[in-house]
């Protein structure tokens, strides 16, 4: 149990900033998702807080020691990899109780250990099986079990889900959530796949060009973007950004009260709609260019008359429209978020 | 050059684990031809007592000397006759493994096996064959109405070494070019049946420049082999004769070094064997860097 | 196969059965000829069918040798070229490993001009350095022991680019994984790395114990005494011999004895055989 505490973390590669400085607070037990694009220093920065990378500066403390100079080994971490990074030539138990010999650990202590963690993860039968005898899924669970077996004072995990199928995925996602509830142990995750972020996290870090975009809960990322990239990153599909001016233009649109700054906002595709709401709303006219049903809902492309990028609305059902027709989009005063597109920042922020 | 993404931060331990092998090849390797590069240049009085420094004096009485001229002229048609005859063997045998699908497996067994046999022994088998007074070859060729015996006939004693030395190498060139041929994929092949081509101008057509990468490191493995790997060979069946008539350059170098211990001259035929297989190598490695960005 | 031509299946059997006797009918010759009393040769025509004499020939080559050519009996000179082979094979796998793994997963200074001054080892075969490395030899005072035949051979570029290429596959994860798993680099080279190596350790071992055995021109140069003689060059001498005594007979059986050993390597490990010949050049 600890603290993992990010001051001011830089790295180059050379000349080439990879992590621009970022500062983290993690409290004990608490579950972090590092999310951005690949290349946006998500996996740099976990891994210098494994040891894996040195750090070019700034602190990282784990339980309030500066363990910027420590070997992986000595930061009382425990790492869960994509591929797993399981060792071949061992059996899963080997795999398991290796880190645990390399500490010296008692072997009671060590057999008591890898029972309570095959247990857990019921892998109980695969314990005498190599890693290749093992189907993806069954893998995972080990890489999970060997970083379990430590009892570190925190968890990193990079990308680990990202091998497997979307199905299983999904129940592996539902796994590790439930795992570190009950274990409590303080978890950095990195993934580039919002809605896993969003759907594991106690709090996101939304990662992009080396530095953080914006802390906070999923929802409140979720409902309040703190910027431009945010708002395009989180959401599927993602929010749709038009220039204020095609909005100002539009019926209604008095009542509509922009700051200055703001050139561009931004309208979720769920927050939009085809059958006009009651209260205060705006209008934007268009034709619809395509309509993909995907399932229960529809997604509907709409070029807005005088803007280059159609928009996508969400709608519920089939609606009985076909390419070519014109239509009128609403939205509600509400639901805009402003950005300025120089800043790329919210213009409402306080 | 490639390291891994994370590496072990220790200073020192990267030069111990390095300290054996670069000391065997500074001692054993580095100096020796670093002395074989000076003596080159240096001409020794009688007695061993004194070097003069004859820039390339060692150079220019070597290529004017007739007996090493031959020895050259020599390697490069025993290299040539080598590489052709036991690449083209090796080519056949391994078409006709790759279109057999039961039984390959044991005839690849059956034509393996002389990759481990010793050079040396190769040229005694091949000897004991054709020796003009008991070997089988000659009492058949007898019938043929040719008089072979090789210790007289220089043409005969040439035809014999690269016999022999050609029958070591077969197996080595057919492994690789089963590879190669298996990797060629089938699909191809098929296509070109369907196209109406049949079994040999499928082969001359489709196969055969497929197989081009795998030719051409064979030809230059070959041509390595032949001039630097048969020593033993020739030691054994023509001792470089009759009359020079199979001296090669590795055996030439041996016989000079060590028998005739002219020591300048020696060392200046191995800084040309150095610059031979630096060429070669220089040549076999630019095309597997191309190689491997396929 | 793509169609099914009868007449194209035979000639591919044909070819086969005829390369097969190619192949093998100068070893066969051999065999029969140590199978033979010494007086069969002198009618002036080899036979082609066993003979009576194949125990007492290979028994007398073994224990005696033929006294007047100075190689002593073929029993001790195959022990010879055994140790020899194996502390070649085992030394050049040895310090490759180490050498590669130095390479591959540490970053130091000079660390390229290591890896070119193993890779120059390529470009300079004992057979044009003959005499300056023969000097360096006797130097040292290792002229006829075991240290002056295998040392000076152990060097090996190959080995270490084949290990380098093999640790380049390694997944970095694997490494990573190990280091939080509290390993340090002996440890992880000794607990990971090498068993993961087990395979090319041993295809590559079958290669070098075949180089080792085949020397010739190296144990030639360096042994005198007829304690060290390797059966490869101690064959060269009884041949020698042949030529004017008819012991035909007792020279084929010991090439026979002198084949076998690496022979049987190739053919009971053929399948680490061809590995390790593949991998090597690649």
């Amino acid at each position: 149990m600890a603290t993992i505490d990010l001051i001011d973390l830089k790295k180059n590669y050379g000349n080439v900033p990879a992590v621009k400085g970022v500062n983290l607070k993690v409290a004990d037990g608490e579950l972090i998702v590092l999310v951005g694009p690949s290349g946006c220093g998500k996996s740099t920065l976990l891994r210098m807080v494994a040891g894996l990378e040195t750090v070019t500066s700034g602190r990282i403390e784990i339980g309030g020691k500066d363990v910027v100079r420590a070997e992986p080994a000595e930061r009382d971490i425990a790492m869960v990899f994509q591929n797993y990074a399981l060792y071949p030539h061992m059996s899963v138990r080997g795999n398991l109780e290796y880190g645990l010999k390399n500490r010296g650990t008692p072997r009671g202590e060590i057999d008591r250990r890898v029972q309570d963690a095959a247990d857990i993860l019921e892998i109980g039968p695969l314990l005498d099986r190599k890693p290749r005898q093992l189907s993806g899924g069954q893998r995972q669970r080990v890489a999970m079990g060997r970083a379990i077996v430590r009892e570190p004072a925190a968890f990193l995990f990079d990308e680990p889900l990202s091998n497997l199928d979307a199905k299983l995925r999904v129940q592996m996602r539902v796994e590790i959530r439930r795992l570190q509830r009950r274990l409590k142990t303080t978890s950095l995750y990195v993934t580039h796949d919002q809605l896993e972020a969003m759907t594991l996290a106690d709090r996101l870090v939304v990662m992009n060009g080396g530095l953080v975009e914006q802390i906070g809960t999923p929802t409140e990322v979720y409902d309040r973007p703190a910027t431009l990239f945010v708002a395009g990153f989180i959401g599927s599909p993602p929010m749709n950004l038009i220039p204020a001016a095609s909005l100002s233009a539009g019926e209604n649109a008095g009542t509509l009260r922009l700051g200055a700054e703001t050139d561009i906002v931004g309208l979720r595709p769920d927050q939009l709609y085809i059958a006009r709401p009651e209260g205060d709303v705006l209008t934007l006219a268009g034709t619809v260019e395509l309509l993909e049903p995907v399932g229960g809902e529809s997604h509907l492309h709409v070029q807005i008359n005088g803007t280059e990028q159609p928009i996508i609305l969400t709608v519920q059902g089939r609606p009985k429209l076909a390419e070519g027709d014109t239509i009128t989009v609403y939205a509600r005063p509400e639901d805009i978020h402003p950005f300025n597109q120089q800043t790329g920042r919210r213009t409402d922020a306080n | 050059m490639q390291t891994k993404r994370t590496i072990f931060p220790n200073k020192l331990l990267p030069y111990a684990l390095l300290a054996p092998q670069l000391a065997v090849t500074l001692i054993f390797f580095i100096w020796p031809a670093a002395q074989a590069v000076k003596s080159s240049f240096e001409r020794e009085d009688p007695f061993g007592f004194r070097t003069t420094f004859i820039w390339f004096e060692n150079y220019t009485r070597l290529f004017s000397e007739p007996g090493y001229l031959n020895s050259l002229t020599k390697t490069a048609i025993f290299a040539v006759s080598v590489t052709l005859l036991s690449m083209s063997l090796s080519l056949l045998l391994a078409v006709a493994v790759n279109r057999v699908l039961k039984s390959n497996r044991a005839y690849t067994t059956l034509l393996v096996w002389p990759y481990a046999v010793a050079p040396v022994v190769v040229g005694i088998l091949w000897w004991f064959m054709f020796n003009p007074t008991i070997g089988i070859a000659p009492y058949m060729l007898r019938g043929l109405g040719i008089d072979w015996n090789h210790r007289v006939d220089g043409n005969q004693a040439m035809i014999l070494v690269v016999i022999a030395a050609s029958w070591k190498q077969i197996s080595y060139n057919f492994l690789f070019f089963v590879a190669g041929l298996q990797s060629v994929p089938q699909s191809l092949n098929e296509a070109a049946a369907i196209d109406g081509a049949g079994p040999f101008k499928r082969f001359w057509t489709i196969v055969f420049p497929l197989l081009s990468p795998t030719t051409f490191f064979l030809l230059i493995v070959n041509i390595n082999y032949a001039m630097f790997d048969t020593f033993g060979l020739i030691d054994a069946t023509t001792n470089g004769g009759p009359n020079q008539a199979t001296n090669i350059l590795v055996y030439k170098v041996y016989a000079d070094g060590f028998l005739g211990l002219n020591i300048g001259s020696s060392a200046a035929q191995s800084v040309v064997l150095m610059l031979i297989v630096i060429a070669l190598t220089a040549i076999q490695f630019r095309y597997i860097e191309r190689r491997v960005q396929y | 196969m793509v169609e099914n031509r009868p007449w194209l299946s035979l000639l591919t059997h044909l070819v086969l059965i005829v390369g097969v006797v190619v192949v093998v009918f100068p070893v066969y010759l051999a065999f029969i000829a140590s199978t033979h009393g010494s007086g069969d040769f002198m009618r002036g025509l080899v036979p082609l069918l066993p003979g009576p004499h194949m125990l007492e020939n290979y028994g007398r080559m073994l224990t005696q040798g033929i006294s007047t050519a100075g190689a002593p009996p073929v029993s001790i000179m195959l022990m010879n070229s055994t140790i020899i082979a194996i502390v070649i094979a085992v030394g050049k796998i040895a310090i490759s490993l180490l050498s590669a793994y130095a390479i591959v997963f540490f970053k130091f200074p000079f660390r390229l001009l290591a890896f070119w001054t193993i890779f120059i080892t390529l470009m300079l075969p004992v057979e044009v350095r003959i005499i300056p490395t023969f000097a360096v030899v006797a130097n040292l005072g290792l002229l006829n022991s075991y240290v002056g035949l295998t040392l000076p051979l152990i060097a090996s570029a190959t080995a270490t680019f084949l290990f380098r290429q093999f640790f380049l596959t390694v997944p970095d994860e694997l490494m990573e994984a190990a280091r939080v798993d509290g390993a340090g680099p002996m440890k992880f080279f000794r607990d990971i790395l090498l068993p993961l190596s087990r395979t090319n350790i041993a295809a590559l071992f079958v290669i070098l114990f075949i180089y080792g055995w085949v020397q010739y021109l190296w144990p030639l140069l360096v042994t005198t005494d007829s304690r060290y003689y390797t059966v490869v060059m101690g064959i060269k001498r009884l041949a020698a011999t042949a030529d004017s005594e008819p012991l035909w007979n007792l020279v084929m059986a010991s090439v026979i004895l002198a084949m076998l050993p690496p022979v049987l390597v190739v053919i009971f490990m053929q399948r680490l055989f061809v590995k390790g010949l593949v991998d090597t050049e690649k």
